[in-house]
């Protein structure tokens, strides 16, 4: 993976996989603590002890079809933030969900960069239109000054009623609604 | 800034739509969003894929996405799933190919042959 966001996605396919109906997105620039955060939750089947253990491990997959049984998706995120002086977390109950969080040191010369994560987006909400999705962009400056961006589908399905996320309009509407977002709280500046 | 208002706006016009046609999808556009369809470029297919679509404004076609099916050597891959005809399966795709599967099979329905990796 090139950048940050395309890892983004990964996960975000991960959870889909493993049937979520709502997965939590939080992007976080702190300044204050040279951080750059990320934390994916969901609420799809979980994983017990072992498959916990071993999904951080780049020689195990989950996907049964596969001949060759190698899953680089979270090892590559892991690998990729603690070569940041940063640190990788994955929690999961059988049941219940999965949460991973991974931080970078936000200056860190060797950090890839965020990539394009409005695609990411996108492309994730109108792809999976069965899921819904909560997203939180937060910028903390070093003065304290915090510039926030809330999203989420159920709000716009609520508006919507049958109309499907991939009718052309709300597509527009929300590519536009989050390249607002993004611009509000300068994560191009990421 | 953009505001729930205008999805209402959206979503009348929709419904006056969706009358006229009488249907709800006629083609659906599966992308292959696993880990090597996504490291080969399969974001910016889906890129290409729903801006093709809302610029052509064809509110008849769905596109959507799912995990890795085995083809990992041909990724990008992208079906278009029709009712009653076979499902065309196009491999090592680009945002350009996209775009030329939009014009020439989802509006004209002429599949993209050199493109196509499997069909049934």
């Amino acid at each position: 993976m090139q950048d940050i966001s395309l890892h983004i996605l990964d996960i975000i396919e991960n959870s889909v996989r493993a049937k979520a109906s709502l997965i939590k997105i939080e992007i976080i620039r702190e300044m204050m603590r040279n951080e750059l955060i990320f934390i994916i939750e969901d609420d799809g089947i979980g994983m017990d002890y072992n498959t916990l253990e071993s999904a951080q491990n780049p020689f195990y997959t989950s996907k049964l079809e596969r001949v060759k049984k190698v899953g680089l998706g979270i090892p590559l995120f892991k690998q990729n933030a603690e070569m940041c002086n940063g640190r990788f977390e994955l929690e999961s109950e059988l049941g219940k969900g999965t949460k991973l969080m991974a931080i970078f040191q936000y200056d860190h010369i060797d950090r890839m960069p965020l990539g394009n994560m409005k695609d990411t987006f996108v492309g994730s909400i109108i792809g999976h239109p069965e899921v819904d999705f909560d997203i939180v962009l937060k910028n903390i400056e070093l003065d304290g000054t915090v510039d926030e961006f809330i999203f989420s589908t159920r709000e716009i399905k609520k508006e919507l009623g049958d109309i499907p996320l991939s009718y052309p309009d709300v597509m527009t509407f929300i590519d536009q609604l989050m390249e607002e977002g993004i611009k509000k709280i300068k994560m191009e500046e990421f | 800034m953009k505001t729930l208002e205008e999805l209402r706006k959206i979503r009348e016009k929709a419904q006056q739509d969706m009358k006229l046609r009488n249907s709800n999808t006629r083609i659906k556009v599966v992308v292959g969003m696993g880990t090597s369809g996504i490291a080969t470029g399969a974001r910016e297919v889906m890129k290409a894929l729903m801006d093709e679509i809302a610029k052509r404004n064809l509110s008849d076609v769905l596109v959507t996405q799912t995990g890795e099916k085995g083809l990992s050597s041909m990724e990008p891959v992208v079906d278009v799933v029709e009712d009653g005809k076979p499902t065309i399966t196009y491999g090592n795709m680009t945002a350009e190919k996209a775009r030329k599967v939009v014009a020439e099979h989802i509006v004209n329905g002429k599949i993209v042959n050199d493109y196509v990796v499997a069909s049934e």
